[in-house]
């Protein structure tokens, strides 16, 4: 059985919650669960924090079960990768990153929280690794292809909920690994980008629960072009907001840089969320080809926030232009 | 010999191609790659062309000259398929997009008057083109270094973020432009002197 997250699922996941809210008034302490991180930092000894899951609404959307989905084949997924730090082509990530050392792996977390540390990725995950959930998710690249792809992982704010964020806190900054002697794609003299890549969401958009720190993909961890480790998933943004090989979690009261829309800000936005009548300036965004395996793919219409706009539309009042 | 050698090297390319589309080799994205490898092989053979009267020129050997318009020839064949590539899989033939897109979209009219400028060389290929327009036809085909700078553009636009590629492309363009101008300063003032 797998886990899916798309629109069907959410109306019926509207019904379902309505029923068991009715269900669970009388039992309201069952909306709470402790959860547990350990740290291996010394400075940082949060082995056991308790995490309070926020009020529901129904804007919230949780993934539920859902019978099988087709899915793009793990060939393609792990073979058609952007990852710029082993390369621009996109068969580099999966042919280059032979040196890539995954483990041992900490993250830091720092900036505005009252527990901050450095992580294991191990420990950060919460469960074994085949425990974890796992999430079928529309993954939308800003050069308009997708690909269906199983995640697993938790959702990101379990992690940062543990580290408690202060209340200063209104953005959670990513910041990827720096190790051009691994990754052939940071040493070259041609790239335009800054090394390391950075991302940024709005605490609020972190706090999402469709943002998923996610751990591999295809129940497989050790697959560095999908940005293994550590990397997130944010289903309703241009695939490069989701960022890989992550090594530090900052929270911040100021907007912090992102690498793309550094390089270049009129063709990427800060937020770059996925909108089909936002053209790119260099071509359009109004269709995508769905790759579902080798030279298997479809043309087919984008949709607004990749489809999530029932989950995520809310987080962005006003002028769509702004969250381009 | 030498035009089977010709018509050989330029084919091998694209029969790669063909044979990879057929046996699923071309990656994961074979569109892509068509598109891709279409475009890269329009330019090789695009700079050949340049460089013939320069090779023929160092190496004494004339008959080169000749092969301008084979090779000429199958840049029009390979800007082509990239255009009817482009067409197919990016917009579908969604020909209303196509003008959006020209409009919009400044690297696809630098690709779309590169092939104008291919499909006016390539149709006035023959002798009785060439009878007929006569002193025109020089300066006609002149402008397959305006194709060379367009295409050169039209590379660079599209690049994301590794100018590598684009920017060597770029500047054997400008090599070549700057070569042919001393070579017909330096006939201009050997006839005049």
């Amino acid at each position: 059985m797998v886990r899916v997250t798309d629109q069907s699922v959410y109306k019926r996941r509207k019904f379902i919650a309505g029923a068991l809210g009715l269900a669970a008034l009388g039992s309201f302490s069952t909306l709470r669960y402790r959860g547990r991180m350990s740290a291996r930092a010394a400075q940082a000894p949060s082995d056991e924090l308790t995490i309070e899951e926020p009020a529901p609404s129904t804007s919230d959307h949780s993934p539920i079960n859902l019978a099988e989905r087709r899915i793009t084949t793990k060939y393609a997924a792990t073979h058609y990768n952007n990852a710029y730090e082993f390369g621009w082509n996109k068969s580099d990530p999966a042919q280059r990153s032979g040196d890539f050392q995954m483990r041992p792996w900490t993250v830091t977390i720092d900036g505005l929280c009252h527990r901050p540390g450095t992580f294991d990725v191990d420990d950060l995950m919460g469960t074994p690794f085949n425990q974890l959930e796992e999430r079928i998710y529309d993954f939308r690249c800003v050069e308009a292809w997708s690909m269906v792809i199983p995640y697993n992982g938790r959702p990101l704010r379990d992690i940062l909920a543990a580290v408690e964020p202060m209340g200063s806190a209104r953005y959670v900054a990513f910041t990827s690994v720096l190790r051009p002697e691994e990754m052939p794609g940071q040493a070259s003299l041609f790239s335009s980008l800054e090394w390391p890549y950075v991302e940024a969401l709005t605490l609020q958009e972190a706090m999402h629960p469709l943002a998923f720190a996610t751990f591999g993909v295809y129940g497989d961890r050790q697959l560095p072009q999908n940005g293994m480790p550590f990397r997130i998933t944010l289903p309703w943004k241009y695939g490069f907001k989701s960022t890989k090989f992550i090594v530090r979690i900052t929270f911040t009261e100021e907007q912090p840089p992102a690498t793309w829309n550094l390089t270049n800000p009129r063709e990427y936005g800060w937020y770059s969320n996925v909108y089909p009548d936002i053209d790119h300036p260099r071509w359009s965004q109004a269709t995508e080809r769905r790759i579902w395996g080798e030279g298997d793919i479809t043309r087919m219409p984008s949709r607004p926030y990749n489809g999530y706009a029932d989950a995520v539309a809310h987080l962005y009042l006003g002028e769509k232009k702004q969250y381009r | 010999m030498i035009r089977l050698f010709v018509h050989g090297a330029c084919a091998t390319p694209a029969l790669l191609l063909l044979a990879g589309w057929f046996n699923n080799r071309l990656g994961v994205d074979p569109e892509k790659t068509l598109i891709w490898e279409s475009g890269i092989w329009t330019f090789n053979l695009l700079l050949v062309v340049l460089l013939l009267p320069i090779v023929a020129n160092w190496t004494q050997w004339p008959t080169l000259h000749r092969y301008r318009r084979a090779v000429g020839l199958w840049v029009f064949s390979y800007a082509t398929c990239h255009f009817l590539f482009f067409i197919t899989f990016l917009l579908g033939w969604d020909l209303a997009r196509l003008g959006e897109e020209l409009r919009e979209r400044p690297y696809i009219v630098f690709g779309f008057c590169a092939w104008l400028i291919l499909v006016a060389m390539a149709a006035t290929s023959n002798r009785a083109a060439i009878r007929w327009l006569r002193k025109k036809w020089r300066v006609l085909h002149l402008w397959v270094y305006a194709a060379a700078g367009l295409a050169a553009i039209h590379y660079l636009l599209m690049v994301r973020s590794h100018y590598g590629w684009a920017g060597t492309y770029a500047g054997i363009v400008i090599l070549l432009i700057t070569a042919r101008f001393i070579r017909v300063r330096k006939r201009r003032t050997a006839r005049d002197g």
